[in-house]
């Protein structure tokens, strides 16, 4: 059903550390390789190999440089996936009830047996995260992994998503927004969490961190008398370690 | 928007086709009845531009076979919505063609009918416009000008259709609608441009605290479904060309001929139906999506 759920009991999602992702597409390459043999696969891949690669992805890596007067230039790295949102404007927009926000935890789905492919929940969806299985000829997104965050099988430490699990840099967490206690919402608290694009008014359950504020370093005053030393390997690692 | 030819065809057709169904609704209410020929004429001609339109935009389904099913979220999608004001709406037109073809005497229900035709065309244009209308993702088409420009074409290119069917003595009529739909597409495309911009890369990020944003490496090397699909890039030479096009044959030239004489009057639908598939040409590939934030728009 395409109407939304008034309340879900679990806001599941994620939280993004942007000051810690390093932009390495282990999120996007640990999900395809999950979801494309998981319960929403495969996942199209055409031409892998070839000079024109294209197919479905849950999860695309961007990444921006910012600029701001007074300030040194900032790389921030960018994944970007389904926000879970709790207003989904896919949803409703869906004809045939294919697209789905479940009332128990949020997770925001695509039934492929009922979708006709009209592509029209991608087109409200402001972040982009639904993709066309051209092969399938039905719309594919982000599932957070429900075939394995609520699999008893595996341990469960590890009934995370793919993307969580495989983070080298500990900057993706997973859990509960609804649950002021949990650890995704204490760190959204502590951290001035964000919301993608708020005037779209979708209410995203993902959240982002953003890059904290540098440390400001003093600019320490070289007057040690590095013309002292002879030896210029020496000069160099007077300068570097002492100064 | 990518400006694909099956919803092109769907909403120029349709459109054309519930306009002149509603131009014949109105004469059959107003009194001055279009002759038996007409009637059996302009119904055939609704049904098949509507049917035209309907059929074309299954071609943009991944699953046709399963369109049925486009009928079940009334309660939310416009879509679903409007698949069900088309189906209602058939009613009317083959109750109106069927009764003066056939004569079974049901010749009392011609007045409720046409009623309801009408009411059924208005309600579909309607549904039609509100799939692009509510969709906040596109500032283009989330604006009120949308929802009048579809009432307004319909009636202005089905009007014309009517005009050659039944050669309708008030065809000036048409003619001021005409410009009236002219002034709504100057105004739609004045809103456009000036609402042009409102939402920033920054924005979209979260980041708009951090200074201005622009793109460093690409997400992916090779273009994706969202680009292929939403990332569009219509260039000023053409879009300028095109608003000429779209001006001049779906409203212009229609309003010119229609002051020098109606004999002109089949000519007038090809050219009319020309101009307004330019027109619809240009709504989608006008119509810029906020996802190109994420790519190659600093602001949309």
């Amino acid at each position: 059903m395409t109407c939304l759920p008034d309340k879900t009991e679990k806001k599941l999602g994620l939280l993004i550390d942007l000051d810690i992702c390093v932009g390495c597409h282990a999120c996007a390459v640990n999900c395809k390789e999950w979801n494309t043999s998981g319960i929403t696969g495969p996942m199209e891949d055409i031409k892998p190999y070839g000079d024109d690669p294209s197919g479905v992805w849950y999860n695309r890596i961007h990444s921006y440089e910012f600029k701001k007067p007074g300030e040194a230039d900032r790389t921030v790295y960018f994944p970007k996936s389904c926000l879970h949102c709790e207003d989904a404007p896919c949803v409703t927009v869906c004809p045939t009830g294919a697209s789905l926000k479940r009332s128990e935890d949020g997770i925001v789905l695509v039934n492929p047996d009922v979708c006709i492919g009209c592509k029209l929940c991608s087109w409200a969806c402001p972040y982009g995260a639904r993709e066309y299985d051209t092969s399938g000829g039905v719309m594919q997104k982000c599932t957070l992994c429900v075939d394995k965050i609520y699999d008893e099988t595996i341990p469960e430490e590890r009934r995370v998503p793919s993307c969580v699990s495989t983070c080298p840099a500990g900057a993706r967490h997973f859990g509960d927004f609804a649950d002021p206690e949990s650890k995704v919402s204490k760190l959204a608290a502590a951290n001035d969490a964000r919301d993608l694009f708020p005037e779209m008014e979708t209410k995203p359950i993902n959240q982002y961190l953003p890059p904290r504020k540098r440390q400001i370093h003093k600019e320490k005053s070289l007057n040690h008398k590095v013309s002292n030393v002879k030896d210029a390997l020496l000069r160099w690692a007077k300068l570097d370690f002492t100064g | 928007m990518h400006p694909a030819l099956s919803v092109i065809v769907f909403t120029t057709f349709s459109g054309m086709g519930y306009g002149l169904f509603i131009w014949m609704c109105a004469n059959i209410i107003i009194g001055t009845p279009p002759f038996r020929e007409e009637i059996i004429f302009g119904t055939s001609m609704s049904f098949i531009l509507v049917t035209i339109g309907l059929l074309s935009s299954t071609a943009h389904l991944g699953h046709p076979e399963r369109a049925w099913r486009a009928f079940s979220q009334w309660r939310t999608s416009w879509l679903s919505r409007e698949g069900i004001m088309s189906i209602l709406t058939f009613g009317p037109i083959i109750f109106i063609g069927g009764e003066t073809y056939l004569t079974l005497g049901l010749g009392f229900l011609m007045m409720p009918a046409a009623l309801l035709g009408m009411l059924g065309a208005v309600l579909t244009l309607y549904t039609t416009s509100m799939i692009y209308a509510s969709l906040k993702a596109i500032p283009a088409w989330h604006n009120k000008w949308v929802i009048t420009g579809f009432q307004v074409y319909a009636l202005s290119s089905g009007g014309v259709a009517y005009i050659m069917i039944a050669g309708w003595q008030h065809y000036q009529i048409v003619m001021y609608l005409m410009i009236v739909a002219l002034i709504v597409k100057i105004m739609t495309w004045i809103y456009i441009d000036r609402n042009r911009g409102q939402y920033k890369r920054e924005s979209a990020l979260g980041l708009s605290d951090f200074g201005k944003a622009k793109p460093f490496e690409p997400a992916h090397s090779q273009k994706n479904y969202l680009q292929r699909e939403m990332g569009y890039e219509l260039g000023s030479v053409c879009r300028t060309v095109m608003r000429w096009l779209a001006l001049g044959g779906g409203f212009i030239m229609p309003a010119a001929l229609l002051y020098v004489g109606f004999p002109l009057s089949p000519i007038i639908v090809v050219i009319c139906l020309a101009g307004m598939m330019a027109e619809r040409w240009l709504f989608f590939a006008e119509a810029e999506h906020v996802v190109r934030l994420y790519y190659d728009k600093d602001e949309v």
